[in-house]
């Protein structure tokens, strides 16, 4: 976890419980433009940074502070972790779709989406943050909530419950979309099928060859006449045919005419993926205690910079020396001094 | 041009929208909520489904409006020359284009990189693709749980020992819609600095794995697969849901053991703490079905409310799972600003979900979803220049109209 985290990063070690730390982590902060922060709302005052005051004495920094429900936490709301957060966004409650109610909210994949999620939002505001302060010279202070961060990104629905143009209530399927679409057993695994639209029925006809069950169905049911025993019959037989399927090669007969099937991948199929590697999505990187293994870069290629892992992740206080000297001016052996302190 | 000058850092930015659905109009959501002047360019021969699922009136689509506030809509019509000529022209005076069109769709129209770059060499073009633009599997398209079950992550979801069950539905397409925002601003600032436009080319299945990258690099180091465990975890225990009065939910998630501790006592039970079978974190990890169901039968008759009060006041991380009414009515999601209050032309006022961020210097954010062409004088006369007869003209042509 550490080592996909934090490549391409130095590593300086600092007690900033003593003077001599604080002094350096003062010095250290007078040269760089962004401090990321993910301790409980009020911390950054006890290491001299008070979102409403560092302003005063560093125009330029950018701070940005990420915690479960944001700086004005709630007395309710102070212990948490990510699986509550996840849960106090509503994605648990709903998750899975079509939950059952006498079976518990699930916690969503992995350990820390809420994490990675509330991640992007706050590079993204630090990005635009440096952006503008090219011209003012100015920084800012950040605030984000991963509580809000995981309700933004279920907007398009809960945009429409705050309007009042979409009932609220406890169900379950709240958030859910009625029609077919699913996971289903295969004969090596799963595949997701999506149907919304005739040209999604048409092309399901066309793949198992114009069957007799379907002929029963209107033309035009998936968007005007999407009731239960349809889809609860058109479920059935979706079933019992890729039940005999093997999910790729379902998979890509379905996308040449039009149906959005697809395989549920597992860490083996993406570690295969011919579009990832394409993609170099992965990159080898050899890591000094870890040895040599593929990483997950970034999502997004940009042409002209493109992302590349240069070093592993570091060893703790790898960089102590070195950077706190070139970036603060600080003499070496004054360094290691305080380090025996 | 004053009232477009909103604050917030990318004030003074131009974003057109090219996109449909969600996971591109996303994108230009977060610009907007970050100052960024947000033009979306609509045609009615070709709008977006959003603007008429389920209801008669294109300007008030509930979904539509959920996803588009902040926003400005010019009518041109996409399978005209002269209208792909007026949308070169405007991105000739643009920042950023995002487009989410279907693969190789942009490029037939005239407006893939090459043609924009060519009008405009420093463009940020950001290009939305389930795969990303090109690769053996980039013709291939879905909608956002598919993008969730190639990336890796419905495998991981689903009740212990049962077979995937994925995240809710309405997973995915913001995520990509935020990575995407986020590669922009880079290359915004990358141009800033060097005056150096470039092509940013997003797979949503990427960031779907990106999403459990810890997961994904578990099996490269160690061949593990993860599959299906309801909500374990590795180092917390308990670590989920338990069911209380009403058929309402609590999550509660113990990382350590003074936190045990603390839940031992919030049940009123300290002896459990001495407990041999949960004592340790190894002890509670080999015994948490029992503790689960211990947990729970203490829950299963009691007020979620309450019992997320009394775990908090233990130093215990508790929430209560929310559902949607719980969501709507969270004061804290009000206070933060979070849901807020915009209005249209008329004063008409709505609420929305505003930005998960509070920063210093922000945007304002005050106007609601456009209606289809509402800013076509703005966009046809102040930002292009055109006369009002040039106007007139496109409009009588069934360009612009």
């Amino acid at each position: 976890m550490f080592a996909y985290l934090n490549t391409n990063k130095s590593s300086v070690t600092l007690d900033i419980t003593s003077d001599a730390g604080t002094e350096m982590l003062a010095r250290l902060l007078n040269h760089v433009d962004v401090v990321i922060d993910d301790h409980a709302p009020g911390w950054l005052k006890g290491i001299g940074l008070d979102p409403a005051a560092f302003h005063e004495s560093r125009r330029q920094l950018v701070l940005c502070s990420i915690t479960p429900f944001g700086q004005s936490t709630p007395e309710d709301r102070l212990h948490a972790e990510d699986l509550t957060v996840f849960h106090s966004s509503g994605w648990g409650y709903h998750t899975p779709s079509g939950a059952e109610d006498n079976m518990p909210p699930l916690k969503g994949p992995g350990r820390f989406l809420p994490s990675f999620e509330a991640a992007l939002d706050a590079a993204m505001c630090v990005v635009s943050a440096l952006y503008e302060r090219e011209d003012s010279g100015s920084g800012r202070f950040i605030d984000i909530s991963k509580q809000a961060v995981m309700a933004s990104r279920v907007d398009y629905v809960l945009g429409q419950m705050a309007a009042g143009d979409m009932d609220v209530s406890t169900r379950r399927t709240a958030f859910d979309l009625a029609g077919p679409a699913g996971i289903f057993r295969c004969r090596d695994g799963y595949a997701y099928i999506w149907m919304s639209a005739p040209t999604h029925w048409d092309a399901l006809a066309q793949l198992l060859g114009q069957p007799e069950w379907m002929k029963a169905f209107p033309e035009r049911w998936l968007e005007l006449e999407c009731t239960p025993e349809r889809v609860a019959k058109c479920r059935f037989h979706i079933a019992e045919w890729l039940a005999t399927q093997d999910k790729e090669q379902a998979a890509a007969n379905a996308q040449k005419l039009g149906l959005t099937l697809v395989p549920v991948n597992d860490a083996r199929d993406l570690k295969a993926s011919p579009q990832f590697a394409f993609r170099k999505f992965f990159a080898e990187v050899d890591h000094p205690v870890m040895g040599r293994a593929i990483y997950p870069t970034v999502p997004y290629k940009l042409s002209v910079t493109p992302a590349k892992i240069g070093t592993p992740a570091p060893l703790l206080g790898q960089h102590t020396e070195n950077r706190l000297a070139a970036l603060t001016g600080t003499a070496i052996p004054e360094i290691r001094s305080l380090a025996h302190e | 041009m004053n009232e477009r000058m909103r604050g917030g850092p990318l004030q003074g930015v131009r974003v057109v929208e090219l996109t449909k659905v969600w996971a591109g109009p996303y994108v230009g959501k977060l610009l907007a909520f970050l100052g960024a002047e947000v033009i979306r360019v609509e045609s009615l021969g070709s709008l977006d489904v959003t603007r008429t699922f389920g209801v008669a009136d294109i300007n008030n689509a509930p979904g539509f409006q959920a996803v588009n506030p902040q926003k400005l809509s010019v009518q041109i019509d996409m399978k005209t020359k002269e209208g792909i000529g007026l949308i070169l022209d405007l991105l000739r005076k643009s920042d950023i284009v995002v487009e989410n069109l279907r693969p190789g769709a942009i490029k037939r129209l005239g407006l893939g990189y090459e043609a924009v770059k060519a009008v405009k060499p420093d463009i940020v073009y950001v290009s939305m693709g389930m795969y990303g633009n090109e690769g053996p599997l980039s013709y291939q398209t879905g909608y956002a749980p598919c993008f969730a079950a190639l990336g890796g992550l419905s495998f991981q979801v689903g009740y212990e020992g049962g077979p995937p069950a994925g995240m809710n539905v309405r997973y995915a397409d913001s995520t990509f819609g935020t990575a995407a925002a986020y590669a922009a601003t880079v290359a915004l600032l990358h141009r800033r600095k060097t005056g150096v436009g470039q092509f940013v080319d997003v797979s949503a299945v990427e960031c779907m794995t990106s999403m459990i990258g810890d997961s994904v690099m578990d099996f490269a180091l160690n061949d593990t697969v993860h599959e299906c465990d309801g909500s374990r975890h590795p180092d917390m225990v308990p670590h989920g849901a338990y069911p209380c009065r009403e058929g309402e939910w609590i999550s509660i998630a113990v990382s350590s053991d003074s936190g045990w501790r603390a839940l031992a006592g919030a049940m009123g039970q300290p002896g459990l703490a001495e407990d041999s079978r949960f004592r340790t974190l190894a002890a509670r990890k080999a015994n948490e079905a029992e503790l689960d169901r211990l947990v729970s039968v203490w829950a299963t008759s009691r007020d979620a409310r309450e019992l997320v009060s009394r775990l908090q006041a233990y130093g215990v991380a508790a929430g209560k799972s929310q559902s949607s009414v719980d969501l709507v009515a969270d004061q804290h999601l009000w206070a933060r600003g979070f849901f807020c209050e915009v209005s249209d032309h008329a004063g008409q006022t709505k609420s929305i979900v505003g930005p998960s961020w509070k920063m210093s210097r922000g945007a304002a954010v005050t106007d609601r979803a456009p209606h289809l062409g509402e800013h076509n004088a703005y966009v046809l006369g102040e930002i292009l220049g055109l006369s009002v007869a040039e106007q007139e003209r496109l409009s009588g042509a069934g360009i612009t109209r």
